[in-house]
């Protein structure tokens, strides 16, 4: 198969090496694809970067657009008919190791998980199991890691349920269906911390839930990231998440990261149509007066019949005949930011897109 | 003077469950005129769908009238109520659950046209349907009248939806939480659509959603209730109650969104509740339902009566004991202003 090979914005080395200090994750060139009835379908298409110690890096983008299975594919956790088709995953760990993701045997998988990677889902009521309580949930992850003593376990739970905002004495005896949404999605929150992963990965943590628990969510997760200091991947199609909360933002389309750099970058000097278009289409709470809005034309593409060229290029006002033959590298554009447009330069936040309606 | 198109007049609804009796709408008095916007907003349980059943019909209050111009729809004839069944429509949140898999987009617009003797056979009925899909920007309409909704996206099936209820010549359309599954990049397109749906045919709109942000943009010349777990808390034009919101609840609601703006929405001033959880439907607090959340909380007067939905001035309603106070020493203090004024002349 042909595939067009994307330029890396990561300073790292090939596969196999070890991965120098400052970098906890390492993704290069990862595929992955789904075994449907209607063919094989491929959600993750080339994905490179690289997750630094001690930030927050928000993946946004539209539902379909791979986010989940790329989370999903770095801890093993893929449904039975996906499949790694291509690519690497270096992993710094605690003591400096380097670990190749997709090659780890199911023990150092479930050692990695926790110990140094864990990840919170959005449907914390599906990540919990229903007959266990939720003290049960602290005290078998625990044990499953080699730690004996109850009591410690105990304590660090109440710890970090309290630093949640939640009251341990009413929480740890509950069963998950006993507490509200917003109050599952904080005990997976602690839950994940227990082990001090270097590495905490969530998945549309504030999505479904109702406004003033997603702020108590933020608040909650910039306070945790205050004070713990853990390394964070976050994944949203909302990008107030990411004004929020992200250091620096990676924009997916058809299963590709096409735009990456510092959040301040992407959200007010974006270089990719498709950013430019999902920023455009958000309607502000703030300013007292009438903005008319225009969203991105077409829809999201079917990942079974991707376009060819730049995946966006239907929907493209900037697109030009090469964007319907030729892949886009990742470019850079300014300092630590990338973007994978042939027009990258006459792209404008302040033009306003043309586009019109659907 | 007229009647309202729609009226809600103290309207309540219960439901008897296992674990109780839910108040889900509490004595709600709302009115929308003909051509109009209204926007429903609220967390989820706040009661929006309960109002979106009652106002289409398909639900009895327990008691309260809902009126559709002027007639009281319990009291309706068969042949009326049938009549009304057609004048509103709805359009939900999931346009998947809600279109026939088996059947084509055009076997869905043809039916209800062709059951209502809206047409006359199937030529008619197929120009009308191309209409109606030329109406919600699915163009060109053949490429669609032969397709299946798993064939389209998320958004052009909500379109499709918006086209059926169109089918009817509705004039109230109840959209419950009609973009809130729709991908980002196209929200607004339909948005949009709906807009021009009501400029061009004069639908008049009852909107719900959760999302004060969608409110804002699509209600910017209607009126937005604000709803808390079964009660209106707040009511007026949408710029100002978004500008200028006066209810606690409304004002936190408003504060903790966050903007696609990292500096605009880490520098938003944040406002404090006492405590996040929503009371239990099945035994709501005493007095205001919001005091054990509320910053403004005064012991002794908010957890012991319930506040009046009170006329604030300029179309605007708010339930809230501290507002009632601070407005009335404000027309107290002008009124003695004028006092003072009226003795030094
Ligand atoms: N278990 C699965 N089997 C088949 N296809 C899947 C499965 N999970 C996800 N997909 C498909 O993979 C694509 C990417 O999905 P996902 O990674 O969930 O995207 P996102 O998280 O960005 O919404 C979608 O087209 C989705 O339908
Ligand atoms: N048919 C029903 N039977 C019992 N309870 C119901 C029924 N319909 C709604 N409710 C309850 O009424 C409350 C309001 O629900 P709803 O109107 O759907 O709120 P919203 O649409 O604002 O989320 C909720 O607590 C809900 O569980
Ligand atoms: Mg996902
Ligand atoms: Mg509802």
């Amino acid at each position: 198969m042909l595939r067009d090979r994307v330029t890396s914005p990561t300073k790292t080395s090939p596969a196999g090496e070890r991965l120098e200090e400052g970098i906890v994750l390492a993704v290069q060139d990862l595929w992955v694809e789904y075994r449907t009835r209607a063919g094989m379908m491929q959600a993750v298409r080339g994905v490179t970067f690289d997750v630094r110690a001690g930030e927050s890096i928000a993946l946004i983008g539209e539902s379909g657009s791979g986010k989940s299975t790329l989370g999903l594919a770095l801890l093993g956790l893929l449904a039975r008919t996906a499949r790694v088709a291509q690519g690497a995953a270096r992993f710094r760990t605690k003591d400096g190791d380097t670990l190749n993701l997709l090659a780890l045997h199911n023990e150092q998988m479930r050692r990695f998980r926790w110990q140094e990677c864990a990840m919170v889902f959005q449907s914390a009521l599906n990540a919990l199991n229903p007959v266990l309580r939720v003290a049960d949930h602290f005290q078998d992850t625990a044990r499953a890691h080699g730690q004996r003593e109850d009591a410690r376990t105990r304590a660090r739970a109440a710890e970090l349920l309290r630093m949640v905002q939640l009251d341990p004495d009413r929480v740890l005896p509950a069963f998950p269906h006993e507490l509200s949404g917003g109050m599952r999605q904080r005990v997976s929150i602690a839950l994940g911390l227990l082990l001090e992963p270097q590495l905490l990965i969530l998945d549309e943590p504030t999505t479904a839930l109702d406004i003033l628990t997603q702020r108590m969510i933020i608040d909650v997760i910039r306070a945790l990231r205050q004070r713990l200091q853990f390394t964070m991947l976050f994944i949203s199609h909302d990008l107030s998440l990411a004004a929020e909360l992200a250091d620096r933002v990676a924009t997916m389309y058809a299963g590709q990261i096409v735009e990456i750099g510092p959040v301040r970058e992407v959200f007010y000097a974006p270089k990719h149509p498709y950013t430019v278009g999902l920023l455009d289409a958000v309607p502000p709470i703030a300013g007292d007066e009438f903005t008319p809005l225009t969203s991105i034309p077409g829809s999201p593409p079917n990942l079974l019949d991707i376009p060819p060229g730049c995946p966006f290029h239907p929907r493209c006002r900037y697109a030009t005949e090469i964007c319907a033959r030729q892949a886009p590298p990742l470019e850079r554009v300014a300092e630590d930011h990338y973007t994978a447009c042939f027009h990258h330069d006459q792209v404008d936040r302040n033009r306003p897109f043309a586009g019109g309606t659907q | 003077m007229n009647d309202p198109l729609l009226a809600f007049e103290s309207v309540r609804r219960e439901f008897v469950t296992r674990r109780g009796r839910i108040h889900a709408v509490d004595d709600i008095s709302l009115a929308i005129e003909q051509g109009e916007i209204l926007c429903l907003v609220g967390e989820s349980g706040s009661g929006k769908t309960t109002m979106a059943r009652m106002a289409a019909g398909l639900l009895r209050p327990t008691s309260g009238v809902v009126r559709y111009a002027g007639r009281d729809l319990s009291a309706m004839t068969k042949a009326e109520t049938k009549t009304y069944r057609r004048a509103v429509q709805i359009v939900h949140q999931d346009p998947y659950a809600s279109l026939n898999p088996v059947h084509t987009i055009g076997e869905t617009l043809r039916a209800p046209l062709l059951h209502h003797h809206l047409v006359r056979g199937r030529r008619q009925a197929d120009d009308r349907a191309a209409e109606l899909l030329s109406q919600v920007e699915l163009t060109p309409p053949e490429n669609f009248l032969t397709k299946h909704p798993h064939q389209l996206s998320g958004g052009q099936r909500q379109r499709v939806s918006i086209a059926r209820a169109l089918a009817l010549n509705p004039r109230i359309i109840i959209a419950d939480e009609a973009v809130s599954m729709v991908d980002v990049s196209i929200r607004v397109s339909l948005l949009n659509t709906m807009l021009r749906l009501r400029d061009e045919l004069g639908v008049t709109f009852l909107f719900i959603t959760h999302d004060l942000a969608v409110v804002k943009y699509f209600a910017w010349e209607g009126n937005v209730g604000v709803m808390y777990v079964g009660n209106l808390v707040e009511y007026g034009r949408t710029p100002q109650v978004i500008g200028t919101p006066l209810h606690p609840y409304t004002r936190a609601l408003i504060a903790a969104i966050p903007e696609a703006d990292p500096d605009m929405t880490q520098a938003k001033e944040k406002l404090q509740l006492r405590s996040i959880e929503i009371p239990n439907l099945l035994a709501l607090p005493t007095g205001c339902v919001f005091h054990p959340r509320c910053p403004l909380f005064v012991p002794g007067l908010c957890d012991s009566v319930a506040p009046v939905f009170m006329d604030v001035g300029e179309g605007r309603d708010v339930a809230c004991h501290v507002v009632a106070r601070e407005r009335g020493r404000i027309a107290m203090d002008d009124a003695a202003g004028c006092a003072g004024e009226r003795a030094t002349a």
